[in-house]
C-alpha cells in the first residue's frame, strides 16, 4: 500500500454548514458576558495589581542584575553558557505564567525558542486549515481557551532541562501538540453548533475516555476521535484549574465527591453541555475502571440517537479462556462501525499500522533499556506523556511520529555513548512512579529533578504491553489486539487481580534500580486504595522507601501542588536525608499557575 | 410487634425472634447444624453468582454478611478509608475469624472493591481449611450470544471445577435441575410473602419481609424451607390491623442492603417498604429458574442471572433502560407513593447511577424521589432518619394536595 498522508487530507475538504444566525447569537451573547465582566471589574484594583507586579519586575531585574555582577567570571560564565540555577524564582505568587522565559545558556535558550516559534508555526498553520470553525468553538467552550496555555505547558515540562534532554523533550511534545492541534480544529469543524460539517461527521467514530484508537487502524478513511480527550482529558494537565467547573457542576447534580474526577469531570462536561454534538457513532467503553464503566449512561442520555458500541472487555483479562470472548467482542465493534458508517475493514491498512506500531514498540523497549542502565537518557514529563499518547492515542496510525522516534532514538543513543546527565548536576536518585499522576501537576517529576534530583526512570502507566502485536493471521491479530486494549493505561495494573500492582511494582524495582518509589494516590481511585496497606506493608518487607502523595487528579482544590511537594519535602529531608539541590523550588506558591 | 417504637401492631411472628437471631451471626445456628450435618458452607456476595449454583450436591450456599459491625480499622488499613464500608466490613470480619466456618468463597470479579476484599481474604490466609477455595469470576457488562457463553464458561472453568476438583461435587445436568427445585421453592415462598406487600393493609411488614428474605439467603435452605413454609401459612392466616399502620408507601432501589435495621428505621419514619429492589433483596434473587428440557441447563441458569440482573455494572443501554422499567414497575405494582435510590457510601456503580437515574424518575417517571448515599452501617444515622422522616411529610403533602386538587376539579 502506499504511503497515505496523515491525517487522510480528505478529512479538512469535507465543507462546512455554519449557522450564521447562531453564531451571531452566540456572539451576542458572550459579548454581553464580556460587558458585564468588564463592568463589574475593580479596575482600581486591576490597576493596583499591575503596578505591584511592574515593582515586583523592576526589583526582580534589579535583584538579578546585582547577583549576576556579584558572581565570579567562572559563575558568569557558566550562566552564560549553561544557565540559571534558582528556578524557584521563576514563579510568583498568584499569577498565572511564570515571571519570565528560562534562561537555558546561549545554545539550549536559542534552541527552545526556535521551538517554541515552530509549535506557534504549527498552531497557526494548523488552525488556518480551517479557522472560522475554532475561533468560535473558543466562543462555546471554555477549554477550548485554555490550549492557549500549551506553551506554558511546554515550558513547565522542559524546565531545567539542558542539552539532548532538553532536544528530545521538544520533540515528543511537538508530536503531542500537533495531534491537539489537528483534533482541535476537526472537533471545531464536525460541532453541530460551530463547523457542522456533515459529511465529515460521517465519517467520525467517536471514541470514550482513554479507549485506545488501534481499532481505526482498519478503517483508514474513517476518522477516530477520543472524544473526551482533548475537552476534558489532556487540558486538565495543560490548565489546572479547567475542570473545577465540570466537577462542581456534576457534584452539584448530585454525583457523590469521591468517585474519580475523570468520569466526573466528563459526566460534568456533559451536564454542562461542554462537548461538541458531533459524530456518526460512539464508542464507549468499561475501561479502565468501574467509574469510566458509568460514565456511560451519561453519555446515551446526552445524546440519545448516537449510535453506541460498548466495548467490554473481561476484568480477569489473565484467563486464557477469556481472550477468545475479548476478541469476539473487537470483532462486534468492527462490524458495529461497519454498519453505522458504510466504511469496510481493511486488513492491509490495519497489518500496516500495526508493523509500524510494532516499530515504535520496539523503539520504546531502547528507551526502557537505556534507562534502566546507570546513565538514563531520557526522562521527564515530556517522555512519559509522549509515551502514554502514543500507546493510547496514536498507535503507529500517524507516519510522522516514526521519524519523532528515529530523532529521538539518535539522540539518545549518542547521549548516551557520551553518558551524558539527563538532569545535569542533579541525579542523585533514581526513582519509579506508581499510580496514576496527578493531572494538574502532570510536571511534577519535573519539579522533583529540579528540586531534588531525584530522577524518575519510568512510571506505572508507561509499563504495558510490549508484544509485537500480530501481523499477518487475521484471527490471531484480534486477539492481540483484544490483549493491547486490555492492557491499557492503568488497567493493565489495577485490574485483574492485585498482582498485576503489587508484585509488579516490585519487579520493576529490581529492573530499574530504584533508590526510592513515588506512589501516587489518587484519593478517589478505589481500584488502587483498596491496595493501600499491602503495599505498606510489603514495601516495609522489603525495605523499600515509599512516599505517597495523595492528589485529587483533576481536582486541584483537594490537594494543591504545594502540598503535594511539601509530602515530597518531608520525605525527603526525613527519610533520605536529602538536602535540596535547587532551595528556591523547596516552598513557593503555584495555585493560580497553569 | 415488640422491637422499636410501636408502628406496627401486627401479632409477632412465630418464629421471627429466631429468625432475627440467626441474622445475628454468618455463622449461624442452621450453618452449623449442616455443616455438623457433612454439608459444606460456600461463602459469596454478589448475585453475579448465581446461588443455584452452590447449592449442588452438599454444599450450601451462605450470602456473607457482617452482622453487628463496629470498628472496621484493620480493614481500613488494607484498604483505605475511601472505599465501600461493606468490603471493609467484611474483610473485618474475615481478619476477626468471622468466616473461618467457610469452606469456599466463591467471588466475582464484578466491582473492584468487592474483588480486593476476596484477594485480601485469599492473601492474607483468613481461612487455613486445607481445601478453602477463593473464586474470581469474570462476568461480562452486557447481554449478547458470545457473553452468555463466555459467563457460562467462566461459571464452569472458575466455580464448579472447584467443586468439584475440591469437593467431588457433582454438578451434573440432574443435580442442577434438583438444586434449581429447591430454589425454586424458596422463590416462591418469598415472592408469595412479598406479593402481599402490594395490599392496602398488608399482614406482613417491610421489615418482617427483609427478615425472611434475608434469612433466605444465609442459611441452608434445606434447614430454613421448613421454617419458611410454615411462616407463610402464619402470614396469609394472619390478622391484619384494623386500619393500615403507615403514612406513606415506599420503594427501595438501589446498591447493597443487608441491614434489616435500615428498612426498621424507614419504617419507623412511618414509611411502609413495598418493595426492595437492591443487592441482597428480593429483586432479583427470588425469581423463579423456568428450566426446559431441550437446552443446556448451565446455561439456562446463567442466562436467567443476566436477565434477572439489576447491577448497575450492566453497560447497555438495554439493561440501564431495563433498571428504570424495573423501579417503576416495582413501585406501580406495589403502589408506592415514592422511591428511596440509595447507595452504599463510595459504590462507584451506584454513585453514578444514583445521581442520574434518580433525576430521570423523578422528572420523565414522575415519582417522588429520595436519593441518599449511606453507610453500611446506618442504624445509627440520626441523619438518615431525618430524611425519611422528611420525604414521608413530603409524601403525605403531596397526597394531601393531590386530594385537594381533586376535589376541587369536582
Amino acid at each position: 500500500m502506499a504511503e497515505t498522508k496523515f491525517p487522510n487530507p480528505s478529512f479538512w475538504r469535507y465543507k462546512d454548514h455554519i449557522d450564521w444566525k447562531a453564531q451571531a447569537k452566540n456572539l451576542k451573547e458572550v459579548g454581553g458576558i464580556i460587558g458585564d465582566m468588564l463592568r463589574e471589574t475593580d479596575w482600581r484594583a486591576v490597576a493596583a495589581r499591575h503596578k505591584k507586579n511592574l515593582t515586583l519586575t523592576g526589583k526582580r531585574i534589579a535583584d538579578e542584575a546585582k547577583a549576576f555582577a556579584a558572581m565570579s567570571n567562572d559563575e558568569r560564565k557558566d550562566v552564560i553558557l549553561n544557565g540559571e540555577k534558582k528556578l524557584g524564582k521563576l514563579y510568583r505568587s498568584g499569577c498565572m505564567a511564570t515571571v519570565r522565559r528560562e534562561w537555558r545558556g546561549v545554545g539550549d535558550t536559542a534552541y527552545d525558542f526556535y521551538e517554541w516559534l515552530r509549535m506557534w508555526g504549527m498552531f497557526l498553520g494548523t488552525f488556518s486549515k480551517d479557522l472560522v470553525p475554532s475561533l468560535n468553538a473558543t466562543l462555546y467552550y471554555r477549554w477550548m481557551i485554555s490550549y492557549f496555555c500549551a506553551h506554558s505547558f511546554m515550558d513547565k515540562n522542559t524546565l531545567g532541562q539542558r542539552g539532548s534532554a532538553l532536544r528530545m523533550s521538544h520533540l515528543l511534545i511537538y508530536d503531542i501538540f500537533r495531534y491537539v492541534a489537528e483534533n482541535l480544529v476537526f472537533l471545531a469543524k464536525c460541532d453541530e453548533k460551530n463547523g457542522n460539517a456533515t459529511e465529515l461527521n460521517k465519517k467520525v467514530v467517536l471514541f470514550d475516555e482513554m479507549t485506545m484508537g488501534q481499532i481505526m487502524a482498519g478503517f483508514p478513511d474513517l476518522l477516530g476521535i477520543p472524544y473526551q480527550l482533548l475537552p476534558v482529558f489532556l487540558v486538565s494537565e495543560v490548565d489546572q484549574l479547567t475542570c473545577v467547573p465540570y466537577i462542581d457542576a456534576v457534584e452539584s447534580f448530585g454525583l457523590p465527591s469521591d468517585t474519580c474526577p475523570v468520569p466526573s469531570s466528563e459526566c460534568g462536561a456533559i451536564v454542562t453541555d461542554a462537548l461538541p454534538h458531533m459524530g456518526s457513532c460512539f464508542i464507549s467503553s468499561s475501561m479502565p475502571c468501574d467509574g469510566s464503566t458509568m460514565a456511560s449512561s451519561y453519555m446515551a442520555r446526552r445524546f440519545p440517537n448516537l449510535p453506541v458500541f460498548h466495548l467490554t472487555f473481561p476484568v480477569r483479562y489473565e484467563y486464557e479462556e477469556t481472550v477468545e470472548d475479548a476478541a469476539e467482542d473487537i470483532k462486534h465493534c468492527i462490524k458495529f462501525i461497519e454498519e453505522t458508517t458504510g466504511a469496510k475493514w481493511n486488513w492491509d491498512a490495519y497489518f500496516k499500522q500495526m508493523k509500524r506500531f510494532n516499530l515504535e514498540t520496539q523503539y520504546e523497549l531502547q528507551k526502557w533499556e537505556v534507562n534502566q542502565t546507570p546513565y538514563p537518557q531520557l526522562i521527564g514529563p515530556c517522555y512519559e506523556l509522549f509515551r502514554k499518547w502514543n500507546y493510547e492515542m496514536d498507535g503507529g496510525a500517524d507516519p510522522r511520529v516514526i521519524k519523532t522516534f528515529e530523532k529521538v532514538n539518535k539522540i539518545m543513543l549518542e547521549a548516551y555513548e557520551k553518558r551524558e546527565e539527563a538532569w545535569r548536576g542533579k541525579m542523585k536518585y533514581r526513582a519509579i512512579v506508581w499510580s496514576c499522576p496527578a493531572h494538574y501537576y502532570a510536571n511534577l517529576t519535573n519539579w522533583i529533578a529540579n528540586c531534588w534530583g531525584v530522577d524518575v526512570l519510568v512510571e506505572m502507566e508507561s509499563l504495558n504491553f510490549t508484544r509485537p502485536l500480530e501481523t499477518e493471521d487475521k484471527e490471531l491479530a484480534l486477539q492481540d489486539l483484544a490483549r493491547l486494549y486490555e492492557r491499557m493505561v492503568m488497567r493493565r495494573h489495577t485490574n485483574g487481580g492485585y498482582h498485576n500492582v503489587v508484585n509488579e511494582l516490585w519487579r520493576q524495582c529490581e529492573i530499574w534500580k530504584v533508590d526510592m518509589i513515588l506512589m501516587y494516590q489518587n484519593v478517589a481511585c478505589k481500584n488502587m486504595a483498596t491496595l493501600q496497606g499491602l503495599l505498606d506493608e510489603q514495601a516495609r518487607q522489603k525495605d523499600y522507601k515509599m512516599v505517597w502523595i495523595e492528589h485529587d487528579l483533576m481536582d486541584p482544590r483537594t490537594v494543591s501542588r504545594r502540598a503535594m511537594r511539601d509530602k515530597i519535602n518531608e520525605f525527603m529531608y526525613t527519610v533520605m536525608g536529602a538536602t535540596p539541590i535547587d532551595e528556591s523550588l523547596v516552598d513557593f506558591e503555584d495555585d493560580a499557575t497553569w | 410487634m415488640r422491637k422499636g417504637r410501636e408502628v406496627y401492631h401486627l401479632k409477632d411472628l412465630k418464629h421471627l425472634i429466631y429468625f432475627e437471631n440467626l441474622l445475628e451471626e454468618a455463622n449461624n445456628e442452621l450453618v452449623q447444624q449442616a455443616q455438623a450435618e457433612g454439608k459444606l458452607a460456600i461463602g459469596y456476595t454478589c448475585y453475579h453468582i448465581p446461588e443455584v449454583l452452590l447449592n449442588l450436591g452438599s454444599c450450601f450456599s451462605v450470602r456473607l454478611r457482617a452482622p453487628r459491625t463496629g470498628s472496621i480499622d484493620m480493614a481500613t488499613y488494607y484498604m483505605s478509608n475511601y472505599t465501600c464500608e461493606f468490603a471493609r466490613a467484611l474483610l473485618e470480619r474475615s481478619i476477626e475469624g468471622g468466616y473461618n466456618f467457610l469452606d469456599g468463597l466463591a467471588g466475582v470479579d464484578a466491582c473492584s472493591m468487592m474483588n480486593r476484599f476476596y484477594e485480601h481474604f485469599e492473601l492474607l490466609k483468613l481461612n487455613e481449611k486445607p481445601k478453602m477455595f477463593v473464586s474470581h469470576v469474570d462476568v461480562p457488562f452486557k447481554i449478547e450470544d458470545y457473553t452468555i457463553r463466555q459467563y457460562v464458561k467462566q461459571m464452569k472453568h472458575r466455580l464448579l471445577n472447584y467443586m468439584e476438583d475440591n469437593y467431588h461435587v457433582d454438578t451434573s445436568d440432574a443435580a442442577l435441575r434438583k438444586a434449581v427445585e429447591e430454589h425454586n421453592e424458596v422463590c416462591r415462598i418469598i415472592s408469595e410473602i412479598g406479593e402481599m406487600r402490594a395490599l392496602e393493609n398488608p399482614p406482613v411488614t417491610g421489615y418482617e419481609f427483609h427478615i425472611l428474605n434475608l434469612v433466605s439467603y444465609t442459611c441452608p435452605k434445606y434447614l430454613i424451607l421448613p421454617l419458611l413454609r410454615e411462616t407463610l401459612a402464619e402470614i396469609k392466616a394472619r390478622e391484619a390491623d384494623d386500619k393500615p399502620w403507615y403514612r406513606a408507601r415506599v420503594a427501595i432501589v438501589g446498591s447493597e442492603i443487608d441491614d434489616p435495621s435500615l428498612t426498621k428505621m424507614i419504617e419507623e419514619a412511618g414509611a411502609f417498604v413495598v418493595s426492595d429492589r437492591y443487592c441482597y433483596g428480593s429483586t432479583p434473587g427470588r425469581e423463579v429458574i423456568e428450566l426446559n428440557d431441550t437446552d443446556d441447563v448451565l446455561t439456562q441458569i446463567c442466562e436467567h442471572y443476566m436477565r434477572h440482573s439489576e447491577c448497575a455494572r450492566y453497560i447497555a443501554d438495554d439493561k440501564v433502560l431495563q433498571r428504570r422499567e424495573t423501579a417503576d414497575k416495582l413501585a406501580k405494582k406495589f403502589h408506592a407513593d415514592g422511591i428511596i435510590y440509595e447507595q452504599m457510601k463510595f459504590c462507584d456503580y451506584w454513585g453514578f447511577e444514583r445521581a442520574l437515574v434518580s433525576h430521570i424518575m423523578n422528572e420523565e417517571y414522575g415519582w417522588p424521589v429520595l436519593s441518599i448515599d449511606r453507610p453500611y452501617n446506618a442504624r445509627t444515622s440520626g441523619q438518615l432518619r431525618t430524611r425519611f422522616q422528611a420525604f414521608v411529610e413530603s409524601l403525605e403533602i403531596k397526597r394531601i394536595h393531590q386530594a385537594k386538587e381533586a376535589a376541587s376539579n369536582g
